[in-house]
């Protein structure tokens, strides 16, 4: 199954790939409204927000973790 | 013997070794269980651990890493059909029952553990908050349950069990203590966030 490389998500169905494309390589929730992957600092906020929102952490526990579970993937492993 | 086939055997290896570091944490503790004995009871050299896995911390946090994939996929399966809260969080307890003792452990010695491992805690956990909200989410928006903060929600569940979990003893006299409480505690969450 694959991947999204930029939060990791296993995508199946049309409607977990970003514009249901089963050609790309990240998911519905990485992508812009326009079909374009996020950049890494779009990702992080998004990422920190949504561990905020589900989880209640603290913002710099929430920030850590968004950047460990990013420097993780494919699409953002290079960037420290 | 060829390259493939030499492939297949360092795979193997490494998988028993996962395997039998897991099984090791449980009995000696994930703190204190040692390489040599991991190794030993793998049938293999105490160096040909490090070959495969270049620290202690690095084979911990395969084991928690392998864990956490079995954990979240089957979660994450059903997510993507139309499960109920019901559905997601008996395949959470179901999913715990089946690796309780290593999960006590983590739990338990969670805070003392290296840094490393105590992320890829946070991982699984954060891959478990992201299907259970989505579906929490859908049924607060169809009424079925309270609009109660996503976070709470979350936070109230994983709560319940732990404490059942960390206090096994007072509440079962052997065994699972998720089998045995499983059906009582899905209930009552459920009725707790239930409109």
């Amino acid at each position: 199954m694959k991947k999204c490389i930029a939060c990791g998500m296993p995508m199946k169905e049309a409607d977990e790939f970003a514009m249901g494309d089963i050609t790309k390589d990240y998911c519905v929730h990485c992508a812009r409204p326009d079909g374009s992957m996020q950049s890494y600092d779009e990702k992080l906020e998004s990422l920190t927000g949504f561990i905020i929102k589900t989880q209640g952490f603290d913002l710099k526990a929430a920030r850590e973790t968004a950047r460990t579970m990013m420097s993780k993937l494919p699409a953002w492993s290079q960037i420290k | 013997m060829n390259g493939s086939k030499r492939s297949d055997q360092k795979e193997e290896t490494r998988k028993k070794l996962i395997k039998t570091a897991l099984g090791q944490f449980v009995k000696d503790g994930i703190l204190t269980a040692k390489t040599a004995d991991i190794a030993a009871a793998a049938g293999v050299a105490h160096g040909t651990l490090f070959v495969h896995f270049s620290t202690r911390e690095s084979l911990l946090t395969e084991v928690i890493l392998e864990f956490g994939q079995k954990i979240s996929s089957r979660i994450h399966e059903l997510e993507a059909g139309a499960a109920t809260m019901h559905d997601i969080l008996e395949a959470h307890i179901n999913g715990l029952i089946e690796y309780e003792s290593f999960y006590t452990k983590l739990v338990v010695e969670g805070p003392l553990l290296p840094a490393e491992a105590r992320h890829e805690m946070v991982m699984i956990q954060s891959a478990i908050s992201y299907h259970l909200s989505r579906t929490a989410q859908r049924e607060i928006e169809a009424g079925r349950i309270r609009n109660i903060p996503l976070h709470l929600l979350f936070n109230t569940w994983i709560g319940l069990i732990h404490y059942y979990l960390v206090n096994r003893e007072l509440f079962t006299s052997g065994g699972s203590v998720l089998a045995r409480h499983k059906d009582e505690l899905l209930e009552h969450f459920i009725n707790l966030i239930s409109l």
